[in-house]
């Protein structure tokens, strides 16, 4: 009996508490509800006839579940992939060439080259576009195949090895699914690889579309971004540690929290904005600074998705204007050394055009420095920022053919039937069983299907595929 | 968990949607205090600074007291800032037209005009109080407890009968 009271007398206090409370959401226990009536008493409805899948469930079971998202796609480990459906003991382990220096010649176009996969990769330091990422897990191994405009771009690299950044400045264009984010991938590659310093920032949307903080200083009158200048800064160090290591800086560094004399070694350099995220704004900058000065290592910088750089941001001021680009600490610095403002002793400026993302699409200022046609037909009473249009003279067109030669295809092509992607072209064999045995009609047919664009060649024509011979 | 001004904000929802748990900020007030108080589109409420979590609870304890935002000068192309240590040249103060007349105030600005919880509700109450006591026909609807902008009654005056009072708020 003095138990149930005291039950009773508690739950009673419990309601008093919160006016509202019957049978609700654990918010309201809060005192935050929005509504200031009576809360409707929910009855389960009774239906005669009509949809009676819901009948006698609780009504909060009913209600609309969210997808669950599931993020990018990932591989299985092949430990846990044992079902003879996928035939565990028919792996394959892809053998390419490896993607070096010495393999890209001439003779090397039309052939699949694995990139190599060691601790301080560029690939595994500085991630790929969004585009690669899927490919990449699908395949057995990152790889690619080499066209000849990848011997094209790396002439132009070795060219640009003696001279100032501000005589190659490229941008690579071409239309949606070319293979311009997988050209500049091969560049940064062949330049890590061949002892440039590179800093690739593979999706330079990020800077722009209001996804890390973003805070106003005086001293430069931009916008700083710490957590990405300390992003950058960490795989720029783990990539080109090596190199820095045996360069001595020419100025000091001083910022609020700490300073560094003349004649630190770079790595230490770095190290201090690795320490300080606040300092690595002005870290990078310094850094940048001392790159170009010095004439050591040639320096790529390489920015993939350079087209959202020349857009107005999706950051907003305190007064909720749209910040400009070259009002951001980060995009600031790579218009710089894209207009040649300033520029690496030895080096080269490599950007490619992305079409994925349509909220920052090429801009007319942009379209016109490179000479291509823009987007809407655009006359002279279309505004154009001067700024914009400053920040983008010079910059040269590197078009990207929009079409695969067959022998590139036929590469690309092998490549996937070598790593047993293709579920076309099947044959019964002797023993009964289904073999993928892709043949020239299925090449053929998808080749001019997707009329030779690389993306729509594999991932709508090979692996879309509906067709079973 | 944080608490500002005694809303609790859950801690893995965006700030920019976490503010509308405030009576009187709906999602465009909340992107414009975001943008005042520098926080980003996809900074959730876990990740805000104290500086960030400070300055949005001394805005919002009274908007209307609020000095003017000022204008920040930004960088031109051939800009070069001064070294640490050296005097930075101040923001150029509150800009005024060619004419001499003031500035027109900007949506940031536009901010301190906004009022919320208590003092919301009591202005409803007010507004609706004043009805009632000159004697109008919308205070008669709300104190009969029926729709007051001229909807139907014949039939679907469920929630004015629910909701409507004199003594809402």
């Amino acid at each position: 009996m003095s138990a149930t009271f005291v039950l009773r007398s508690s739950r009673l206090s419990a309601e008093a508490f919160t006016s509202t409370s019957r049978s609700l959401p654990s918010v309201s226990r809060l005192g935050q509800t929005r509504g200031y009536a009576q809360k409707k008493k929910v009855a389960v409805k009774q239906h005669s006839s009509g949809f009676k899948g819901n009948k006698g469930k609780d009504p909060k079971e009913k209600g609309f579940k969210k997808e669950k998202k599931h993020g990018t796609f990932l591989t299985l480990p092949a430990n846990q992939v044992t079902n003879t459906l996928f035939k565990p003991d028919n792996r394959v382990v892809l053998d390419l060439p490896t993607y070096s220096t010495e393999a890209l010649t001439s003779a090397a176009v039309g052939k699949a080259m694995a990139f190599p996969m060691s601790e301080n990769e560029a690939i595994r330091a500085y991630g790929v576009p969004k585009n690669l990422v899927v490919e990449f897990r699908v395949l057995s191994k990152p790889c690619s195949v080499v066209r000849d405009v990848t011997v094209t771009a790396i002439d132009t690299l070795d060219e640009a090895s003696s001279k100032s950044s501000r005589d190659t400045r490229l941008v690579m264009t071409g239309p949606s699914g070319c293979g311009k984010s997988f050209l500049l991938l091969q560049a940064v590659e062949y330049a890590a690889h061949n002892k440039w310093i590179v800093m690739y920032i593979p999706r330079a949307i990020k800077m722009v579309d209001s996804s890390t903080a973003y805070t106003y200083d005086s001293r430069t009158r931009t916008y700083l971004q710490p957590n990405f200048s300390y992003e950058i800064l960490r795989r720029f160090f783990s990539v080109n540690q090596s190199a820095l290591q045996h360069m001595k800086s020419r100025g000091e560094l001083v910022t609020e929290l700490q300073s560094l004399p003349e004649g630190t070694p770079l790595s230490n350099f770095v190290q201090a904005g690795l320490s300080y995220k606040e300092d690595a704004p002005a870290v990078l900058s310094a850094l940048m600074d001392e790159l170009s000065r010095q004439t050591t290592h040639p320096v790529l910088l390489a920015v993939d998705d350079i087209q959202a750089l020349y857009n107005y941001t999706a950051y907003r001021d305190p007064h909720y204007r749209a910040l400009m680009p070259q009002h951001l600490s980060i995009p600031r610095i790579v218009l710089e050394y894209a207009s040649g403002k300033r520029a690496f002793a030895r080096g080269a400026v490599f950007g490619a055009e992305s079409t994925s993302n349509t909220a920052f699409q090429m801009p007319l200022e942009l379209s016109e420095a490179l000479g291509i046609p823009p987007l809407r037909p655009a006359g002279p009473y279309v505004a154009r920022s001067k700024e914009l249009a400053e920040y983008a003279q010079g910059l040269r067109n590197f078009p990207v053919p929009a079409q695969l030669s067959v022998d590139e295809a036929a590469s690309l092509f092998e490549l996937w039937m070598k790593d047993n992607a293709l579920h076309s072209g099947e044959v019964r064999g002797t023993d009964g069983e289904l073999q993928s045995r892709p043949n020239d009609e299925l090449f053929m047919t998808k080749y001019c299907e997707a009329s030779g664009n690389p993306r729509a060649f594999v991932w709508k024509g090979l692996l879309s595929t509906m067709s079973s011979y | 968990m944080v608490h500002i001004l005694g809303v609790l904000l859950p801690d893995t929802q965006l700030a920019k949607f976490a503010l509308t748990h405030f009576y009187g900020i709906g999602h465009k007030t909340a992107h414009r205090l975001c943008a005042r108080v520098q926080i980003h589109e996809t900074c959730k409420v876990r990740d805000l600074t104290s500086n960030q979590i400070t300055a949005l609870t001394a805005f919002l304890s009274s908007p209307s007291t609020q000095p003017s935002l000022p204008r920040y000068t930004l960088a031109t192309s051939n800009y070069v800032p001064p070294r640490v240590g050296e005097p930075v040249p101040e923001n150029a103060a509150t800009i005024t037209s060619a004419d001499g007349a003031p500035v027109k105030e900007s949506l940031g600005d536009r901010l301190r005009n906004i009022k919320i919880e208590s003092e919301l509700r009591r202005e409803i109450r007010e507004n609706i109080a004043h009805q009632r006591m000159i004697g109008s026909y919308v205070g008669r609807r709300h104190a009969m407890g029926l729709p007051v902008r001229g909807q139907n009654t014949q039939t679907n005056a469920k929630t004015a009968k629910k909701l409507n009072r004199v003594e809402r708020y």
